[in-house]
């Protein structure tokens, strides 16, 4: 090969890196929120704070709705040798891809409370930025999706209520649904699309379903499911990653902004989820929903049972010390609440 | 002796995985009933035995020469012509083969990197082989197919080392121009390179240009072979499909419509299309129907004093034709692509339009039967109970599947399997149309490699779908049309101009799946309900089939009936005229779709 061959084979390679370090470089980030959503409005003001605060050198594009494919396909997508979505917004399910460690998230009656969430979220934080990392990923910050509470065609008052119902369970969650077995539920494996058609029939495959409140308002669930548990089942965590590779690309100046503006948007769905929440069961009450709480009494033998059950996650699905940590830290703010 | 061998044991193996994604649903159905529970991993298993049984079948059409093509290459002339035709389009087809295969090995690597698991016991990147195991047993056969002679497969071959090539290099591609690639892609379609090529090209240049590596249309594939448990339902309804083609339950129905309405003028026209629909409801509007029922339904009609011309025609136009009835796989696609809208909606929201569609039908086959005075046969009560009695078990199919639905046995997806299963043990011991094993495995092949060539077609256009998502071409159609575009009825308007087109060129799956999402968003600012707008997709669609110059059914009607296309066509215009009356009534007369749904309280 001639010097000058040479040279010219070796030109992109020394100033493609500093061009793409200089510029940032575009990102792409998909999520299974829906269009025009509270999430996607908040991801793409966030996409205009990233340009603004970065002169044009950091620049989003979101993909919604699943327009990228389910969160596994998103992943594949984000590694290195694809390269094709350098940030996600993912649920706790997809997250859990990755790391065993985020499915703590949606685990069953672990939580009461936004705050629970929060205080356990934060303790967690380290542990799970390192196993991210590993995997070649960066948190940028966490999202919530308000919380999952159990649609119904019969009312549901006690465990063994819920424990008797034709539960659904996502099809492909393997694990999840093992679990709800060995634990004497009778979850049925279907997929989300079938939840609706399901509900109508009589009988149906299945005839509840922990789902967020806003879904079933757009699904129209109420119509069928006429009872809902107000007994906060599991929040809906996110988190918004992106990938190591393009983190790099972006530079040291922007890095700061970059992750300011993303926990701006942290702030803003943790304040909007609720009000959604709020707002969407209330439409539902008004066209027919009957929500039916728990007495004192019911609720602590509830949370009793409960406790039991989220035990036998430990170890098989949450890694031991990630769970350990989770409870020490929850009850450790429970125990200062109660005082 | 060898050959025959490794023939057999690949049909084998591909025939396993249709029985596995067959005995796997009904094995969790059974278990839910008996012990109110599912069985662990079987949901993901049988959908990776999907890609398995798509990838291998894909294989077994390009080994027997069975990949759909474009119409276009029957024009050519015979000879040298042809042959070298032959040679140029099957290199190219092989070219963007190998770069998909390479994308499938690109995709294993990195799945095996990952660690990923498919369902425990099962790593992700050994379903993953299926796409460069698929993608390269294709290409080597298109390499193999392109010419009789040593020297043509030679320069075939060429194609492959080509594919190589680009792929190692395909930085030199990024930010080119990509039409000249889109112009070779495009020949090779026209020269006859399967329609899989075609598309899977024009993904695959289109991503190489803008630098996305190959590994991304893998991961599509996977995905949408995969994940989608609804795909499943397309092997298995044309498997039952297939075997109730097998043996004598096509007699038994024509008999059967005969005997009720073989009374009226152009009776058995009108029995010979209902027949079509009927038929078409499992195997999807592939085309079987003409080439499996042909040869039964002509000489009927001829015989009864039909024309020739007519009773081609309304063959060739009766296809499609149940493509809006209950069961209809590419309503159940459109379903599972659009999210949108529920299937059961969509089977409700059809019914009165393909009801119309079919009425169409039989007008002309009523004016036909006043003008030639084909021959009537008298209403007869007791042949019409007897006939009614023969024809029970293929009548009770779509019941028992509905049935099984309603019931709360099984989702609509589920009751795929159990229509396999009921045709199979119809034909094998109830009527032994089926006299052995031996049969069912022939019937299993040739389902198989049909179904493979379509999965295939899905696969590499979820591909297509990506990019142009990607690249965020629905969202600017969106901003176009809203600046251009003020009027819903216009809107309808060039949505029927565009969808005829689409199905001129495209099959109807491989069309559901690139062109829904970007029609979905347009759907919503001009405020049309999904359900309807998946009517009149596979209505324009159904058209399509019969739109000259590249409609499918015309091909397939020209090999059946051994005419030339041209006069297939011809045949066909009267009942092409009368359906886009038809398909014009759907689209602008929402009622058709939406009246029954809002009478039963359903729909939005």
């Amino acid at each position: 090969m001639s010097a000058l061959k040479r040279w010219l084979v070796a030109l992109p390679l020394v100033v493609a890196p500093a061009l793409l370090l200089a510029a940032g470089g575009p990102i792409k980030l998909a999520t299974l929120a829906p269009a025009g959503t509270t999430w996607h409005k908040a991801l793409l003001d966030m996409g205009n704070t990233w340009k603004n605060d970065t002169a044009g050198r950091v620049t989003l594009t979101v993909y919604a709705g699943g327009t990228q494919g389910d969160e596994s396909t998103i992943i594949k997508k984000m590694r290195p040798e694809t390269d094709q979505l350098q940030a996600s917004f993912l649920t706790a399910a997809g997250l859990a891809e990755l790391d065993e460690s985020f499915n703590i998230f949606a685990l069953p009656f672990f939580f009461e409370s936004d705050a629970e969430e929060m205080a356990v979220e934060k303790k967690l934080t380290p542990i799970l930025e390192q196993k991210l990392q590993a995997k070649g990923y960066h948190l940028l910050s966490w999202g919530t999706g308000g919380w999952v509470q159990v649609f119904s065609k019969k009312p549901l008052r006690t465990l063994a209520d819920v424990k008797k119902a034709k539960l659904f369970t996502s099809k492909g969650a393997e694990k999840w649904v093992d679990w709800y077995v060995k634990n004497g539920f009778q979850p049925v494996a279907l997929l989300p699309a079938d939840i609706p058609t399901q509900m109508k029939l009589n009988p149906g495959l299945m005839d509840t379903a922990p789902i967020p409140p806003y879904l079933a308002l757009s699904l129209q669930l109420y119509k069928d499911a006429k009872y809902m548990l107000d007994l906060h089942v599991a929040p809906l965590t996110g988190a918004l990653i992106i990938s190591t590779a393009a983190w790099n690309r972006i530079g040291a100046e922007d890095r700061p902004k970059v992750t300011a503006a993303a926990q701006a948007l942290e702030k803003r769905v943790r304040a909007e989820a609720p009000a959604l929440d709020a707002t969407s069961v209330k439409s539902m009450t008004e066209r027919g929903l009957q929500v039916i709480t728990l007495d004192a009494k019911a609720a602590a033998e509830f949370r009793a049972a409960a406790n039991q059950l989220t035990s036998t996650m430990r170890g098989s699905m949450v890694p031991a010390e990630v769970f350990d940590m989770a409870v020490q830290e929850r009850d450790a703010l429970r125990k200062s609440k109660s005082k | 002796m060898l050959k025959a061998f490794a023939i057999q044991t690949e049909n084998r193996i591909a025939s396993l995985a249709l029985g596995g994604i067959m005995v796997l649903p009904l094995a969790e159905i059974a278990s839910r009933r008996l012990f109110g529970t599912a069985i662990t991993g079987s949901g993901p298993l049988a959908a990776n035995l999907t890609l398995w049984l798509g990838m291998l079948g894909a294989a077994i059409a390009a080994r027997d020469g069975k990949l759909l093509t474009l119409a276009t290459a029957e024009f050519l002339p015979k000879g040298p012509v042809s042959a070298v035709a032959h040679v140029v389009s099957g290199a190219i087809g092989a070219l963007i083969c190998t770069i998909l295969a390479l994308g499938g090995a690109a995709l294993v690597r990195s799945d095996r990197m990952a660690g990923d698991h498919v369902t425990a016991g099962l790593a992700t990147w050994v379903a993953d082989l299926a796409l460069p195991i698929g993608f390269g047993l294709i290409a080597l056969r298109l390499v193999w197919r392109a010419s009789p002679l040593w020297y043509g497969r030679a320069v075939a071959l060429v194609g492959i080392v080509a594919g190589v090539l680009l792929n190692q290099h395909r930085a030199i591609l990024e930010n080119q121009s990509v039409l000249p690639w889109f112009g070779m892609v495009i020949v090779a379609g026209v020269l006859g390179a399967p329609i899989f090529a075609l598309l899977g090209g024009i993904a695959l240049f289109a991503s190489l240009t803008q630098g996305s590596p190959p590994i991304v249309l893998a991961i599509m594939a996977y995905q949408e072979l995969t994940t989608s448990t609804g795909i499943a339902a397309i092997p298995l309804f044309t498997f039952a499909g297939f075997l109730m083609a097998e043996g004598q339950s096509s007699e038994r129905l024509l008999r059967l419509f005969r005997a009720w309405v073989g009374w009226a003028p152009g009776g058995t026209a009108i029995a010979a299309a209902t027949l079509c629909a009927f038929f078409t409801l499992f195997t999807g509007g592939s085309g079987v129907t003409i080439l499996v029922l042909g040869g039964l339904l002509l000489p009927a009609l001829m015989g009864d004093g039909y024309r020739e011309r007519f009773s081609i025609g309304l063959l060739t136009a009766s296809g499609s034709l149940g493509l809006l009835f209950p069961l209809s796989l590419p309503l159940m696609l459109y379903g599972i692509v659009s999210q949108k809208a529920s299937i059961e909606d969509l089977f409700i929201g059809g019914l009165l339009p393909g009801l119309l569609m079919l009425g169409l039908l039989a007008m002309l086959g009523v004016r036909e039967g006043l003008l030639t005075r084909a021959e009537r046969r008298p209403f007869r009560l007791s042949e019409a109970l007897w006939a009614l009695w023969e024809a029970k078990w293929e009548l009770f199919l779509p019941v028992f599947v509905l049935g099984a639905f309603l019931g709360g046995v099984a989702t609509l997806v589920e009751s795929a399997p159990l229509a396999a299963l009921y045709a199979l043990i119809m034909q094998r011991y109830i009527h032994r149309d089926l006299p052995a094993w031996k049969d069912v495995l022939r019937v299993a092949a040739d389902c198989v490699a049909l179904v493979g060539g379509v999965l295939l077609i899905l696969a590499v256009a979820a591909g297509l779908t990506d990019y142009l998502v990607y690249t965020e071409v629905p969202t600017r159609l969106v901003e176009w049309s809203q600046t251009h575009i003020h009027s819903r009825l216009v809107f309808l308007l060039a949505l029927n101009v565009f969808l005829l087109l689409v199905g001129t060129v495209m099959d109807i799956f491989s069309a559901i799946v690139v062109v829904v999402p970007l029609i979905l968003p347009l759907a919503e600012v001009y405020g049309i309900d999904y359900v309807h707008l998946g009517i009149i997709f596979v209505a324009n669609l159904e058209l399509g089939f019969l739109h000259p110059p590249l409609g499918l059914n015309l091909l397939l009607a020209s090999v059946r009936f051994k005419k030339p296309v041209l006069e297939v066509t011809w045949a066909t215009l009267p009942m092409l005229g009368i359906l886009a009356i038809g398909v014009l009534l759907i689209t602008y007369v929402p009622w058709l779709t939406l009246g029954l749904l809002h009478w039963l309280g359903r729909g939005q």
